[in-house]
């Protein structure tokens, strides 16, 4: 779809320019193309992509949707963008410089993902099945994936591991993305800047979306660096669409927003699609998730404040990660509402194997807008596999990583998505569906 | 449908509480106030058996009603129909059981009870409606269960225009848009001036009081718990970093420090290098050890509880707690510090 804004009162010139290329199909091959729809990997580019002393070896597998496969131990997702050959610009501050004079057209091979799979501390353990139950509420199931295994130098550290991988899956994303620089794409989508204050009569309408940044393989970095310590800002969703924020959180797998969900941030595309229709996108405001509770009050109180500044009308909190970070997004909703923007959140509920506990760790006191992403102890089964990546066991399941197993939703890579990508939602046995 | 009806010792005419010790007893026909229940079914579902227990058998024997369960289905029960427990106790926990174990066999089953009986979060996400509080409103309360009952053998949902009271359970599924545009609708219901609209009704806590304070620390035996996760070097018994549903306990008899390398934090849920570099830092032993070297409390328990409190569902929390209660008051232990994470 392309969006056309230019009759919309208040709207600027576009500031990003996505030029789509539909994939279909991954495969491995040797020398990376991409043709009609079908992306081939040349396996020793992408090993040159990934290399790294901090690796001993990478090995590189081809996942399509229907595959009986099995992706294990996953960490962090990406999709394939570039600002073509040699140009730089994607993944500001971890391929280049923060902030490079770059074009604002960026190619987007959209279908596919590359991932790396593997053991790494506090990686919590979960599955992308690329068929049955788990496929169905996975986005990592819909795209076909270039998956990369590694093993450990032997004199590396975990720490420089991670940040191997990370560095590695971003040129290779990149590297894949260019093969289809001079192809015609499928479609080009065109999206304005947020609107300033006073520019619409249109209710304005923003996102507060809040970054798990908790410590070593528990964190997500701005233009390559941890957002711990900042406050929360404003940032133009043109630098997300280039990958301003990449994940590095390892948490609970189907409460983890990966580097591919930011830039597809589901929130912000809603926004941009209903701007100057029954809205005007006011601006997506981020913030660090401190685990510390004067921290969070202190982030929360400033995000409130940031948002009535910036002249939101209304704002969807969004979190990442379990319990604690419920917290962030329950004293944002409260602090928004104090202030008069009325606030959504979004969240995942604990309610239990029977879904009678109380869902939320701790729900706002005053605001009560609430999005349901589904119960975290909804089980599925989930049927054997041909084969697995990322490792040979689910410790979680106690079982082969191609065996049949029963696992709880939350250990599903996405499935309860908190930036709201998917369409699971909890609701009361007496109730019908929303 | 083939309705086996559960009632107490009273209901059954079997006696008063001098029959409260009497065992489950099968009887192949209605009775007592099953008659009743039998007329207001109608003639679609006929009551094939009663089973009665005595109140103070039934209270006391926990796994009980697994086996009346199991008397129920060699009748050919297709259905079970429970009280009307009304306010009382011990009944309502037999009845509030006895629906847990139905849900875990998929047997349909309903129960009768006063909104207030402790049966009522006994039962679990099982369907309890609501009865008055004592047999002074039998008429109502039985035609009130009596016509849940027929809703639910019909497959159609019991819910609170029925009377149904306690914990409705939340179901998962699959809504026709995906969350983040629900929630840019919601924000636009919200600015049109809609306050009710969510998908999360209020959240609703149970509220602890805290015990008295304990007067003469030197007197007691303190005992140490934590949700941090430090288990023994290995995890040799397979504690989880999240979504706990267990708990162990750890001797500490004769344990005089928590040396790094003999103990490891297994929590997902943070960074446990400080933790796992002095394993004190999750449970204090060290600072324990001294202040029962200096009399200050009266001994340090023998052993130490551990969780991992990581995205743990609240009914399994709640079942920790009330375990590592009865354990630790068991013990003649009479305070206990529980470091969090």
């Amino acid at each position: 779809m392309t969006a056309d804004h230019d009759d919309t009162p208040g709207s600027a010139a576009p500031t990003s320019s996505l030029l789509v290329h539909a994939v279909d199909e991954v495969v491995l091959g040797e020398e990376t193309a991409f043709d009609a729809g079908r992306l081939t990997v040349g396996v020793d580019q992408a090993r040159e992509a990934l290399a790294d002393p901090a690796l001993a070896a990478v090995r590189v597998h081809a996942a399509n949707p229907g595959d009986r496969v099995r992706i294990v131990k996953l960490l962090d997702v990406v999709e394939p963008r570039t600002k073509g050959p040699g140009k730089p610009g994607m993944f500001p501050g971890f391929l280049g410089a923060p902030q490079p004079d770059r074009p604002r057209e960026t190619h987007v091979l959209r279908g596919a993902a590359v991932m790396a799979a593997g053991a790494l501390p506090r990686n919590q353990e979960g599955v992308v099945d690329m068929t049955g139950p788990a496929a169905e509420v996975s986005p990592y199931a819909a795209t076909r994936n270039v998956v990369v295994e590694f093993d450990r130098a032997d004199e590396a550290s975990w720490e420089d591991v991670d940040a191997a991988l990370r560095r590695g899956l971003l040129r290779l994303a990149v590297h894949l993305a260019d093969a289809a620089a001079d192809a015609e794409p499928d479609e080009v989508e065109e999206w304005p800047a947020p609107a300033a204050p006073g520019t619409s009569d249109l209710p304005r309408v923003g996102v507060v979306t809040n970054l798990q940044t908790q410590g070593s393989f528990k964190d997500v970095y701005v233009y390559g660096r941890s957002f711990s310590t900042s406050l929360p800002t404003l940032i133009d969703p043109f630098e997300v669409d280039d990958g301003a924020i990449v994940g590095g959180q390892f948490g609970h797998p189907g409460l983890r927003n990966s580097t591919y969900m930011h830039c597809n941030h589901p929130v912000v595309a809603d926004l941009r699609r209903r701007h100057g229709q029954n809205l005007s996108f006011a601006g997506l405001v981020i913030c660090p998730e401190p685990v510390d509770q004067h921290a969070k009050e202190h982030i929360s109180a400033h995000a409130a404040r940031l948002c009535a500044a910036a002249g939101f009308d209304a704002a969807v909190v969004t979190k990442e990660g379990g319990g604690n970070a419920d917290a962030d997004a329950s004293l944002k909703m409260d602090r928004l509402e104090d202030a008069g923007i009325a606030a959504v959140g979004v969240f995942a509920e604990f309610a239990g194997p029977d879904g009678t506990g109380p869902p939320l760790v701790f729900p706002p006191r005053r605001a009560t807008a609430m999005v349901s992403t589904g119960n975290y102890d909804l089980r599925l089964d989930l049927p054997a596999m041909e084969r697995a990546f990322g490792g040979d066991r689910v410790d979680i399941a106690d079982a082969d990583a191609t065996d049949e197993m029963t696992l709880p939703v939350a250990t599903v890579h996405g499935a309860l998505n908190l930036l709201g990508w998917g369409r699971l939602t909890s609701t009361q046995e007496t109730e019908e569906a929303a | 449908m083939r309705v086996v009806h559960y009632l107490n010792q009273f209901q059954a005419g079997i006696g008063g509480e001098d029959a409260a010790d009497a065992p489950p007893q099968l009887h192949d026909e209605p009775v007592g106030t099953g008659r009743l229940l039998a007329r207001l079914l109608g003639d679609e579902h006929e009551v094939v058996a009663s089973i009665s227990c005595g109140d103070d058998h039934a209270a006391s024997n926990p796994g009980l009603m697994k086996e009346v369960l199991e008397m129920a289905r060699e009748t050919g029960a297709e259905m079970i129909v429970a009280g009307p427990a009304f306010g009382s106790g011990r009944y309502g926990l037999a009845c509030g059981r006895l629906l847990a174990a139905a849900a875990t066999e998929d047997v349909p089953a309903v129960a009768g009870m006063h909104p207030d009986n402790p049966g009522v979060d006994e039962a679990g996400a099982g369907v309890v409606v609501a009865a008055g509080a004592s047999t002074r409103d039998m008429k109502e309360s039985m035609g009130r269960l009596a016509a849940a009952a027929v809703k639910l053998a019909a497959g159609e949902t019991v819910g609170p225009d029925d009377g149904r009271v306690g914990r409705i359970p939340r179901l998962t599924v699959t809504a026709d848009k995906r969350g983040a545009t629900r929630a840019v609708d919601l924000a636009l219901a919200r600015l049109a001036g809609d306050r009710d609209a969510t998908e999360i009704p209020g959240a609703l806590f149970d509220v602890v009081t805290p015990a008295g304070a304990v007067e003469d620390l030197s007197a007691v035996t303190v005992a140490l718990v934590t949700e941090g996760a430090l288990v023994p070097a290995g995890n040799p018994d397979h504690l989880e970093a999240a979504r706990a549903t267990r708990w162990l306990p750890y001797p500490l008899d004769g344990v005089a420090a928590l040396p790094a390398g003999d103990y490891e934090s297994v929590h997902g849920g943070f960074s446990p290098s400080a933790a796992n570099d002095d394993p004190h830092r999750i449970l204090p032993l060290d600072v324990a050890r001294e202040l029962e070297e200096e009399g200050r409390i009266g001994g340090l328990h023998h052993e130490y509880l551990v969780t991992a409190g990581n995205g743990t569902a609240v009914p399994n929390a709640r079942r920790f707690g009330v375990e590592w209660a009865a354990r630790l008051h068991g013990s003649g232990v009479q305070a206990a510090i529980l470091t969090a994470t």
